[in-house]
């Protein structure tokens, strides 16, 4: 613990890492710079995804639309898909990640800072892997779910699917080690006294999705492999020419798919089990039993997932033990709801932005539960799995739920790493805009689905009852979008002239309101001790109110430099995306390998000693300096 | 005054709005709806489904109310102070996690029981059907009968189906919304669903669909359904197990006269000659087979001995139940001299189709030539109501643009385009040999339509 009064000694060979400039972000390991980096690319691909699902809305607002092919209609469902999740949602839960996890447990970084940007690196990569091929009309085209045996060469001979098994891979790898460093920064680098029933909920809900993580990955990393191995190598996994059995793939699909779906939405739970405290100005109510809920969700999550697949015709058993399993997982998922109007009731509400989207994502993410209920039951799931019912269910859960988490806590901790506010009027606009248009637009597919219109179909005919229902989603579709307009606006605009924000805005009672914002780089000149759960609020020691501290008041605070406190922080290091960028010419290779196995084999082979090279090197480069 | 003009408030007209027309869609017709219980099966989800809905939006309201009250009662006033630092409440959270598990229970024992009672066994008497899923058709066969078709299901009302799914590629999903829940069809599986049309159901048309996505044209692969009265269904069974009546007036006679007894190179002028005597006898027996495009299901009886073939007819579908009609569009580009149909000569037909391409993918029972077993089976294809998976309705005009260019007509199409001078959307091949002018492709349209 190094403090100012225990400084050691200035050395010659420890360098200030610079902090503007490219090279700076491309060889930062520092966890708040990285989850920066996370923040915007996934902004980025949450654009792009939504641009996708802008077309897919043109072409169905109307019968028989002709604004895409039925090929880049398939395409652009399939990018939708595979975007929002792996892309948009999955990388702004890691950005909270890592912008969040140090600070909230009074560490100065991550356990592992070098793998942590190599796993910014690989996603970035991997992200661009497999969305480059959209321009060019061969984007994977066989659904985010790759259903084999459509997904198999057989019945999809051409590249587009190649890039869809490779990109998952990568994006993978990414996972995996953010997982594994998340898991380890969570254990081994709290702050003395944080006792893990002390831990800030959204730490809590972290280190449940990490575990998730850890244990989903590899299985869709099999089934990815196996794939891979039939496109590339002949083997027959999933031939059905040569008898394979195509449940294979939907078992180990669903076995990763459905604790994804937990993955996405959890760290969302976790960002508004913190705004709704803060802005009631009362603690979480009930915290441990929202703890035990989280476990038990990441729990039972692994044992619901033929839920997904009750009209395969698994069998009347099967049928009904997942039935079962999944309306169990409904018990702790309620209680979560519960306790978060519980929180609110007989606190002083401040209705900031951050808070209406919280308050927002009980209101909406329940309407998803209930329908998921309603799919729970399989008799009624054959009426309602592969129609818009369930596009509407899941858009109620990962919009009205993930998406509206993730803003809650994009407003509630952007002044902490920008050191700007948000504008609250634009804001508000983002909020009433988005939150009309996503009610109009995932609302009406309720209806189109009961009333028989299947899911992924790039034309309908006229006089099937489903014009209007359509029409609104399409114009509700127009809304959102003009709502994220706002939020993209309000984004930029503050980040460059927002009205400077303190070190504790809104009066929150966790540690990372302790420190200034933006955070200096090694977080905490000294590691504090943790004495409860709310150290700002002091709740134990009875009802002093801390206010919100101004900007007014701090800005007059010299902020020391790490050297002269003498706190050693890992040097930067470019390794880490070298190391990611021969893993993604590895995998390109195979891209080649039908054209020319010479070349094929060659790109594969110069990939790996790419990375195999770049990792010795980055493993032979110590961490930081001798001192 | 712009200033004072708030989200919240365009929000709240705005709602206002959708809910309008949401009521004003209460009105419309719904012919693919879920709720209709047509069948035991239905009825029973019907049930199911009622229980959701009720208990779903209770659970909802109470939410949502506990919640709008909450966050109106307790905002912030300016003397508020700091609110009472309530950690938790162990009786209250025991009671709401209690309650949703009751509720649950609810929901549970009538879905165990709706899974066995739907998924038990079919009775032993019940028709079976098979149905196998083509990229993007569906064949249906009933073995009982002896009958094999495609794309269009009759089913007698009061006696159990039970279907036995299967697929010739990737996954395909049957589903009719108006009679049941939908089930997958798995490579390398056998999958089984059984339901009974209503006994007191009139004789009704509906929309059946693939709900599995199987690739480019997923959204063509749709199917009708007839459930009809068990006289017209026998009418209709006994009549499909025979051959096609084209040309000749008995099945026998047309076996014997079709059959060309192919011996290698040496067939086609045989089945020139035999056709060339044909042609007299067909042209004088029945005039108006020559201008199919107007041929209705009665202007066909004249040519066959056969029994009236029962058809569901045109004119209830058109008064009905006009969406099973499909109003796909021609895609814009495809050119068909129409004026050619009118001249379009069934026996001309019969010959080209004879010689062509067709015949290695499709069977015409009656036909010895066409032997084909890819693509659907075209023995009764003048008694169907549509093509192409149903994505067109089958008459002169669509058959003749289908024949044309048909990967062009349905994405992802193996049917390959015929027409001379068309490009082939595929593999931007323009066809010339052996490709069909618009005379020849009307001829086989007269006489794809005869084959009543």
């Amino acid at each position: 613990m190094a403090t100012l009064a225990a400084a050691p000694p200035y050395t010659e060979s420890h360098t200030e890492p610079s902090n503007s400039g490219i090279w700076s972000w491309l060889t930062t390991v520092d966890h708040k710079r990285i989850g920066v980096l996370y923040l915007i690319s996934a902004l980025f691909f949450f654009v792009f995804g939504g641009l996708e699902a802008g077309l897919l809305r043109a072409q169905l607002a109307t019968p028989n639309g002709t604004i895409l092919s039925a090929d880049l209609y398939n395409q652009m469902f399939t990018m939708h898909g595979t975007t929002m999740i792996f892309l948009a949602v999955m990388p702004l839960s890691a950005a909270f990640f890592n912008l969040l996890i140090p600070l909230q447990i009074g560490a100065r970084d991550v356990a592992f800072p070098r793998l942590n940007a190599f796993s910014y690196w690989v996603f970035l990569l991997g992200a661009l892997f497999i969305t480059f091929p959209i321009f060019f009309q061969i984007a994977p085209d066989g659904g985010w779910f790759g259903y084999a045996p459509l997904s198999t060469k057989a019945y999809s001979p051409a590249i587009n699917m190649d890039f869809w098994v490779l990109g998952l891979q990568i994006l993978g790898i990414s996972s995996l080690a953010a997982g594994f460093n998340f898991i380890t920064t969570i254990i081994n680098m709290r702050a003395p006294g944080m006792t893990l029933m002390r831990m800030p909920i959204f730490t809590w809900a972290s280190f449940v999705v990490q575990f998730l993580v850890v244990l989903a990955f590899p299985v869709i990393t099999i089934a990815l492999v196996f794939l891979q191995f039939d496109r590339f190598f002949g083997t027959n996994f999933y031939t059905i020419a040569k008898g394979a059995d195509p449940l294979l793939w939907q078992h180990l699909f669903w076995v990763f798919g459905h604790p994804e779906v937990y993955i996405l939405i959890l760290p969302a739970f976790g960002l508004v089990s913190e705004v709704l405290p803060t802005f009631s100005r009362k603690p979480l109510f009930g915290y441990p039993v929202m703890v035990y809920s989280t476990i038990l969700i990441g729990f039972l999550g692994f044992g619901v997932w033929a839920h997904h697949m009750f009209s395969v015709g698994m069998g009347a058993i099967a049928d009904a033990v997942f039935a079962l399993t999944t309306m169990l997982i409904a018990v702790p998922t309620g209680v979560k709801i519960f306790n978060w109007i519980a929180t609110l009731w007989g606190g002083q509400i401040r209705f900031t932005v951050a808070m209406k989207f919280a308050i927002a994502l009980v209101g909406m993410f329940t309407v998803g539960g209930i329908s998921g209920v309603m799919h729970s039951s399989p008799p009624a799931d054959l009426q309602q799995t592969d129609t818009y019912f369930v596009v509407a269910h899941f858009h109620y859960v990962l919009v009205g739920g993930s998406m509206f988490g993730l803003f809650a806590g994009l407003y509630y901790y952007f002044p902490k790493f920008t050191g700007r506010m948000m504008s609250e009027k634009l804001g508000n606009w983002h909020f009433w805009v988005f939150l009309l248009g996503m009610n109009l637009t995932f609302f009406p597919m309720h209806f189109s689905g009961l009333l028989g219109m299947p899911r992924r179909i790039y034309q309908y005919d006229s006089g099937q009852g489903l014009e209007l229902f359509n029409m609104l989603s399409s114009v509700g579709y127009v809304i959102q979008a003009i709502g994220v307009l706002f939020g993209v606006i309000n984004m930029w605009m503050s980040w460059r002239s927002g009205a400077r924000a303190s070190s504790n805005p809104w009066g929150a009672p966790t540690l990372e309101w302790t420190i200034p914002s933006p955070p200096p780089e090694y977080n905490f000149a000294e590691i504090p001790t943790v004495k409860s759960r709310y150290p700002l609020w002091n709740v134990k020691g009875g009802d002093t109110l801390v206010h919100e501290t101004t900007w007014e008041e701090e800005k007059n605070t010299r902020i020391p430099t790490s050297r002269e406190l003498g706190i050693v922080m890992p040097n930067p290091s470019i390794w880490p995306l070298i190391t990611a960028a021969g893993i993604i010419c590895m995998f390109a290779g195979l891209l080649f390998l039908e054209s020319s196995t010479m070349l094929g084999v060659g790109i594969t082979l110069t990939g790996a000693l790419w990375w195999i090279g770049a990792l010795y090197k980055w493993l032979l480069t110590p961490l930081e300096d001798h001192h | 005054m712009v200033g004072t003009f708030r989200p919240r408030r365009l929000v709240a007209v705005a709602l206002l709005g959708a809910l309008a027309l949401g009521l004003a869609a209460c009105g419309e017709t719904y012919p693919n709806s879920t709720f209709n219980p047509n069948t035991e099966y239905n009825a029973a989800i019907d049930a199911l489904w009622d229980r959701l809905l009720f208990l779903g939006t209770a659970v909802f309201v109470v939410v949502e109310v506990a919640l709008v009250y909450t966050i109106f009662r307790y905002r912030r006033r300016p003397d508020g102070g700091i609110p009472k630092q309530v950690h938790g409440n162990t009786a209250l959270e025991i009671a709401w996690t209690a309650i949703p598990a009751v509720i649950l229970i609810f929901v549970a024992i009538p879905t165990v029981r709706t899974i066995f009672k739907t998924q038990a066994k079919a009775a032993p008497d019940a028709l079976q059907v098979e149905v196998i899923g083509h990229q993007w058709w569906w064949e249906f066969k009933y073995p009982q009968y002896g009958i094999t078709t495609a794309n269009e299901l009759y089913l007698p009302n009061g006696r159990t189906v039970n279907f036995q799914l299967k697929t010739f590629d990737v996954l395909h999903s049957f589903w009719i919304p108006q009679l049941g829940g939908k089930r997958d069809l798995i490579s390398n599986r056998t999958n089984f669903l059984w339901f009974t049309p209503n006994k007191d159901l009139p004789s009704s048309a509906w929309n059946g669909f693939c709900a599995e996505f199987c690739g480019p044209s997923h959204a063509n692969m749709k199917f009708r359904v007839y459930t009809v009265s068990p006289d017209e269904f026998d009418q209709w069974q006994k009549h499909q197990a025979r051959p096609a009546v084209f040309p000749l007036a008995s099945p026998d006679s047309t076996a014997s006269a079709v059959a060309p007894a192919p011996t290698g190179a040496g067939s086609a002028p045989v089945l020139q000659v035999a056709a060339a005597q044909r042609d007299t006898a067909l042209l004088t027996a029945t005039p108006a087979t020559a201008t199919p495009a107007t041929a209705t299901p009665a202007s066909a009886t004249p040519v066959s001995a056969t029994p009236v073939a029962y058809t569901f007819p045109m004119e209830r579908i058109e008064r009905e139940f006009p969406h099973v009609i499909p109003k796909t569009p021609i895609p814009v580009g495809l050119k068909f001299d129409e004026s050619t149909l009118p001249n379009g000569d069934p026996t001309r037909g019969m010959q080209i189709y004879s010689r062509s391409s067709c015949i290695g993918c499709h069977v015409v029972s009656g036909n010895r030539m066409s032997m084909g077993n890819i693509g659907p089976s075209l023995t009764h294809i003048g008694a169907r109501h549509t093509i192409a998976g149903g994505l067109y309705p089958n008459d002169a005009k669509h058959l003749a643009y289908w024949l044309k260019n048909a990967p062009h007509m349905k994405p992802g199409s193996i049917m390959p385009t015929l027409g001379k001078g068309e490009t082939d959307p595929k593999t931007k091949m323009v066809m010339n040999v052996g490709a069909l002018t618009d005379a020849e492709i009307s001829d086989i349209v007269a006489y794809l339509l005869a084959l009543k």
